[in-house]
């Protein structure tokens, strides 16, 4: 049993590709700007666009696609429910009525709801996994805190945001091993978590997360602690090891990204939109 | 035989570029009543070739057969497998969950549909077995206990499930001298007396030592020795090699050895140490 397997968000993959070697800023920025234009596509050949810009970007990151894939894995029932949910459920008067019983009503308008919705959670999960599987913590954090610092005048604690976030994103990995020790401790006790139906699988989760939020609260006690015995007094006065610099191949990444959101923009514009 | 494995290699996420092999080529089995130690330096694969032995960790090359039921065959029932054998974890906060000792003991019988009055006398079995006090612990609050009732309670657990084979990985560690001795004598117990087949995963030398009549060495997933406790120890510049060290009575009595004193070799426990110490001072006073 190896739950830490599939889980890819907030993994860094080590490697040497330009992709890898951009400055975190320009990848973060460049990320920001794709999931705006993401949330702004609503045509199929707008996300047929994103999909190849993004797969030369993996093909380029030399990250394999089965393991940028790989964390979907476990959402894949909750997107195929969601699916469902909109297919059936969402109603628009004048649309082509394919399937009609009781309250469920599948519509083409729902089918490209669903579409949409889906397409655009893949696209997001995919953007930011790929964002810290190319960029280790300490670059994200560096470039994260920088990019808020203008932010800092108007009173917003940036460091201490950026160090919250990336204790969450550490969380999400110490949990998942912490959750598969409770796990096992319990299969050897002859709990089968994958036995029965759904309320009797339900019944088995509460004895597996009584456990794993009391761990949870004397971790980050213990983190607590030991930040404070290193003197860690939040974001003032803190300089840095090593300081970011940008490169020409930021300037490249940037222009790149410029023809990419004119395409897109472009498609929005004139395309058709699904609903 | 109770556990038998051949061939058995094992890889940590497999399928992502982490992909990591930690177990080479493993074969080994495990007879009837047998307590066999298991040691090795850190980040070895201890815990993950115990796992494989309740079918926790399901071969990806090779085989593991408990009682000769093949873990990695579909048609296996795993529940039947981690009946038969019971595992005690590194860190028995992991195991304990419910609100009470009583409670959380009856647990694993709770699962195999038992009858109530069937399950009730198992938890008062276990519980006398590690030395837990029926009417003043049954009904006491799991984060009242101290570290070593902690893990009594942990292991009476396991126990009230009736296994045949016992995997104990470092239960004591982090504990102090009288936790540990009181676990070791528990535990010695159970073997003597129900003939459990025992498993000791440890990081104490000394501990292995004194308990162990088999020991397998492991190192970089592989076996390194297999052998009785006094042959393992006596090839002690190889377990150096690997960063082990031998139990601290036998380092003493080498530096004896070194300074004169005419004493035997294999020397593994404090009263083995004791006794040919004295003979040894009786046949020098007498040659005087």
């Amino acid at each position: 049993m190896e739950l830490t397997k599939n889980i890819t968000l907030g993994v860094y993959l080590p490697g040497k590709s330009k992709i890898h070697n951009l400055d975190p800023r320009t990848k973060i920025l460049a990320v920001t700007l794709i999931i705006i234009l993401l949330l702004l596509s609503r045509s199929y050949v707008a996300f047929a666009f994103s999909a190849i810009f993004i797969g030369a970007l993996v093909i380029i990151s030399g990250i394999p696609a089965g393991y940028a894939l790989r964390g979907l894995k476990p959402m894949l029932p909750v997107l195929v429910i969601m699916w469902f949910f909109q297919l059936f459920l969402f109603k628009s008067p004048g649309a082509t009525v394919y399937f009609n019983w009781w309250i469920f009503e599948a519509t083409a308008a729902g089918l490209h709801m669903g579409n949409l919705i889906i397409l655009r959670v893949l696209f997001l999960f995919i953007v930011t996994t790929f964002l810290t599987l190319t960029t280790s913590v300490v670059n994200l954090t560096d470039g994260l805190e920088s990019l808020l610092k203008p932010l800092r005048m108007i009173g917003l604690p940036s460091q201490e945001l950026v160090m919250t976030l990336v204790i969450a994103l550490r969380f999400v990995l110490i949990l998942a091993e912490e959750l598969e020790k409770i796990m096992k401790a319990q299969m050897a006790r002859g709990v089968a978590f994958d036995r029965g139906n759904f309320i009797q699988k339900t019944k088995k989760i509460f004895p597996v997360f009584l456990p794993l939020f009391i761990g949870a609260f004397k971790r980050a006690e213990e983190l607590i602690v030991a930040m404070d015995a290193r003197s860690y007094t939040g974001g003032k006065g803190r300089t840095k090891m090593k300081t970011l610099q940008m490169s020409n191949a930021d300037f490249s990444a940037a222009a790149i990204m410029l023809i990419y959101s004119g395409i897109i923009i472009t498609t929005i514009i004139f395309t058709p939109p699904m609903i | 035989m109770p556990i038998e494995v051949i061939d058995l290699n094992h890889s940590f996420k497999e399928g992502t570029p982490f992909e990591k092999q930690v177990l080479f080529d493993i074969s080994l089995s495990i007879a009837e009543g047998e307590f066999v130690g298991i040691i090795g330096p850190t980040r070895a694969g201890k815990t993950t070739l115990a796992q494989h032995f309740n079918a926790l960790h399901i071969p990806h090359k090779g085989k593991v057969l408990v009682d000769g039921w093949d873990t990695s065959n579909k048609k296996t029932d795993l529940m039947t497998i981690r009946h038969r054998v019971g595992y005690v974890f590194q860190n028995p906060e992991y195991q304990l969950f419910a609100p009470t000792v009583g409670a959380d003991i009856a647990f694993g019988p709770g699962n195999q549909q038992l009858s109530r009055e069937e399950i009730d006398k198992r938890v008062r079995e276990a519980m006398a077995l590690v030395g837990l006090d029926y009417n003043i612990f049954y009904d006491r609050d799991i984060f009242a206990l101290s570290g070593g009732q902690k893990r009594r309670a942990a292991i009476a657990g396991v126990l009230a499930c009736k296994p045949k084979v016992l995997v104990l990985d470092d239960i004591t560690a982090g504990l102090d001298p009288r936790g540990r001795e009181e676990i070791l004598a528990v535990i010695q117990n159970l073997h003597n007396s129900q003939n459990i087949t025992i498993v000791f995963i440890s990081n104490s030398m000394d501990e292995v030592a004194t308990v162990a009549q088999r020991i397998i060495v492991i190192n970089n997933g592989k076996i390194f020795m297999d052998g009785s406790t006094r042959e393992v120890f006596s090839r002690f510049n190889e377990l150096r090699s690997i960063g082990l060290e031998l139990p601290e009575v036998t380092v003493f009595i080498d530096k004896l050895k070194d300074a004169g004193f005419n004493l035997p070799d294999g020397i593994l426990s404090v009263n083995e140490a004791l006794l040919s110490i004295t003979a040894t001072l009786r046949e020098m006073e007498g040659s005087r």
